[in-house]
C-alpha cells in the first residue's frame, strides 16, 4: 500500500531501509543522551551559577515546547523525511559542539534552542519514514523495532557518556555526543529515498478547507484525549526517576551512583526486550488493552517506591518503568498514526501530542518538589501514583480504541 | 593552629572574590572604598570557587561547588557542594561549614578538599535555597559555632 509509489520497491532496498531506521533510532538516543540532566553538570564545572543553569535550561524547554506543533507542520511538508532528518541530526552535531568549545551564555542559549528546535522535528520525521516504511498495517511492528534500537542506543550512551564524563572530562561528553551524530548521518544513506505517501489531493487554493480540516483533527475526540492522557503519564512518570535517584544518593551508600546508572539502562533493557511483542500486541489485541497495560504500571511503581526504602528494590522496581516507557513509546506514534496518518497531517498530530508530553514532563518535577518539599518523599510518590491512576482511569473509560481492522 | 591556617587562606581566597569588603566594615554603612584602584594578585594565591571539584580524604569526587553562602559582613559561611548522582541524575546540594574546606590554589590536581566521609555527606539534610533556615554539615571540633568576631 504504503510502498506502492515507493521508488525503492525491491526486497533488497527495503531491508537496508529497514536496517537503515534501527540504526538512526539507535545513535539518536545515543546523542539525546548526551543533552539530558548531564548539561547542567557541564555548565556547574564551567563555573555557571545555579541561576544561570536554570534559565539557559528553560530556554530549551521553553523552545522545545513552542516549536513541537509548527516543526510537526513542516514536517508534513516536506517531502522527503530523510532531508530533515538530516538536517536535525547536523543541528545536534552544531549544539553539541557549541556546548564543547563555547560554554558561554549566547552560545549556550543558542545550542539549547537549536537542540530543542531539532529534537521537535526528528522524532515526527523518524515516526514519518517508519510509516513510509512500514505502512499503517505494519506500524505497530516497526514502532517496536524502533523502541527496542532506541532503548539500546539510550542504555549504551548512558554507560559510554558515564565513563567518558569520570574517566576524561566533562567536557568530552559533548565532544563524544558530536561525534555520534557521524554514525548517525551515516545510517540516512538508505533511506534517502523513502518518501511519504502523497497527501489526499486538494485544489489549489483552497487553504481554507485545509486549515478547517487541522482544526477538525486538532480539536477531534479521540486526538484530544489521547493527547490529555499521553499528559498525565508524563506528569506522574517524568519525576519518578530523579525522585528516586536522589534517595538512592542518600541512602545507596559508596555504589550510589552505580545503582542510579541501574536505574536508568534496567528500564532500557526491558524496553529492548519487550517493544517487539507489545507492537504486535497492539497489532493483535488493539491499542487500549496495551495502554493499560503500561499506563496501570504508574501507579503500582508510585506506591512500591513509597512503600519501600532499601536501595536493590528500589532499582528492581524500576523494571516496570521498562514495560511503561514500552508500551508508551510504541503507542503515541502508533496511535497518532491511527487518528491522523491518512490526513497528510500526522506529524501536526505527533507534535501536538508531544507539547502535552512536554507540559506534562515540566509540571511533574514541579509537583513531586512541592509535594517532597512539604510532606516529605512518600507522599511526594503516592502524589504521583495518584496521578499514574488518574491517567490509567482516563484511558479505561474515555479512550476510544483506534486499531482499524 | 594548622586548621586555623587553612581556614584563613580560604577565607583569603573568597576575599579575592570579592565576597570579603574589608574586615571590619560595619554591615549598615556603605561599602569601603580602596585607597588604589588596582591592586595585583599574585598568580596561584587565588582560585575562583563556583564549579570547582571537591575531594575527598581518599582522593574520592565529593562533587562541585555551585554557590557560597556568605554573611552580613561578606565573609564566607558555607559552600554549596553538589553531590552524586549520574549524569545529572539524582544529585543532591548539602551546605557544609566553609571551615571544613582546604582551599590550595597551587595545587592543581586537588584545589579543593574536605576533611569529611561520603556518608556525612549522606546523611546530611538537603539545601533549599529559600528554605526557612539553612541546615548545614558543621564546624570542625575545637571551634566557635560563629566565625570569631561575627557578633
Amino acid at each position: 500500500m504504503a510502498q506502492a509509489g515507493n521508488p525503492c520497491a525491491g526486497a533488497a532496498t527495503a531491508a537496508s531501509a529497514e536496517r537503515g531506521l534501527d540504526w538512526l533510532n539507535l545513535f539518536v538516543a545515543n546523542i539525546q543522551t548526551g543533552f539530558g540532566p548531564f548539561v547542567a553538570v557541564y555548565l556547574t564545572t564551567q563555573g555557571w551559577t545555579q541561576a544561570a543553569i536554570g534559565l539557559a535550561l528553560s530556554l530549551g524547554t521553553v523552545a522545545s515546547m513552542a516549536s513541537q506543533v509548527p516543526a510537526g507542520a513542516v514536517v508534513d511538508a516536506v517531502r522527503s523525511k530523510a532531508a530533515v532528518a538530516l538536517a536535525s541530526v547536523l543541528a545536534f552535531s552544531a549544539s553539541a559542539l557549541l556546548l564543547a568549545l563555547r560554554p558561554v551564555p549566547l552560545f549556550v542559549y543558542a545550542a539549547e534552542i537549536l537542540h530543542g528546535f531539532s529534537s521537535c522535528t526528528l522524532g515526527p520525521a523518524i515516526a514519518a519514514m517508519s510509516l513510509a516504511i512500514a505502512g499503517p498495517a505494519m506500524l505497530g511492528l516497526r514502532l517496536g523495532r524502533n523502541a527496542r534500537f532506541a532503548s539500546i542506543g539510550t542504555g549504551v550512551g548512558a554507560a559510554l557518556m558515564g565513563a567518558c564524563g569520570y574517566l576524561v572530562s566533562e567536557q568530552a561528553v559533548f565532544f563524544l555526543t558530536a561525534a555520534l551524530t557521524l554514525p548517525a548521518i551515516w545510517s540516512l544513506r538508505p533511506l534517502r529515498r523513502i518518501e511519504a505517501p502523497a497527501p489526499p489531493p486538494r485544489e489549489p487554493g483552497d487553504c481554507r478547507s485545509d486549515a478547517r480540516r487541522i482544526v477538525r483533527l486538532l480539536t477531534g475526540r479521540a486526538l484530544v484525549t489521547f493527547a490529555l492522557c499521553a499528559m498525565l503519564f508524563t506528569l506522574a512518570n517524568a519525576a519518578m526517576l530523579p525522585l528516586v535517584a536522589g534517595e538512592l544518593t542518600k541512602r545507596g551508600g559508596n555504589d550510589a551512583s552505580l545503582l542510579i546508572a541501574a536505574c536508568i539502562v534496567l528500564p532500557q533493557g526491558i524496553v529492548a526486550l519487550l517493544s517487539p511483542t507489545i507492537g504486535q500486541l497492539a497489532q493483535k489485541r488493539g491499542r487500549r488493552l496495551v495502554l493499560l497495560l503500561g499506563f496501570s504500571m504508574l501507579p503500582l511503581r508510585g506506591l512500591l517506591f513509597a512503600g519501600l526504602t532499601a536501595p536493590l528494590p528500589l532499582v528492581a522496581i524500576q523494571a516496570l518503568d521498562g514495560v511503561a516507557a514500552t508500551c508508551i513509546g510504541v503507542l503515541v506514534p502508533l496511535v497518532t498514526s491511527d487518528i491522523a496518518g491518512r490526513s497528510g497531517h500526522f506529524n501536526l498530530a505527533l507534535g501536538f501530542v508531544g507539547l502535552a508530553i512536554g507540559v506534562g514532563a515540566t509540571a511533574s518535577t514541579g509537583l513531586a518538589g512541592w509535594a517532597a518539599d512539604r510532606y516529605g518523599t512518600e507522599w511526594a510518590f503516592l502524589c504521583l501514583a495518584a496521578v499514574g491512576l488518574a491517567a490509567t482511569l482516563l484511558v479505561l473509560l474515555a479512550m476510544p480504541e483506534t486499531r482499524r481492522e | 593552629m594548622t586548621a586555623a591556617r587553612g581556614t584563613l587562606s580560604a577565607l583569603a581566597a573568597v576575599s579575592l572574590l570579592g565576597l570579603v569588603p574589608v574586615a571590619g566594615g560595619a554591615a549598615d554603612s556603605p561599602p569601603p572604598r580602596p585607597n588604589e584602584v588596582v591592586e595585583p594578585v599574585p598568580p596561584g594565591e587565588t582560585i575562583g570557587i563556583l564549579g570547582k571539584k571537591v575531594w575527598g580524604p581518599d582522593g574520592e569526587d565529593m562533587g562541585l561547588i555551585v554557590d557560597v553562602l556568605v554573611d552580613a559582613r561578606g565573609r564566607a559561611r558555607a559552600a554549596i557542594i553538589d553531590f552524586g548522582g549520574f549524569l545529572g541524575v539524582g544529585s543532591r546540594k548539602v551546605a557544609v561549614d566553609w571551615r571544613l574546606l582546604r582551599v590550595t590554589p597551587g595545587d592543581n590536581a586537588r584545589q579543593v578538599s574536605l576533611g569529611l566521609a561520603r556518608a556525612d555527606i549522606q546523611a546530611a539534610p538537603e539545601y533549599k535555597p529559600g528554605g526557612p533556615s539553612v541546615e548545614m554539615i558543621g564546624p570542625p571540633p575545637g571551634t566557635p559555632t560563629a566565625p570569631a568576631g561575627n557578633k
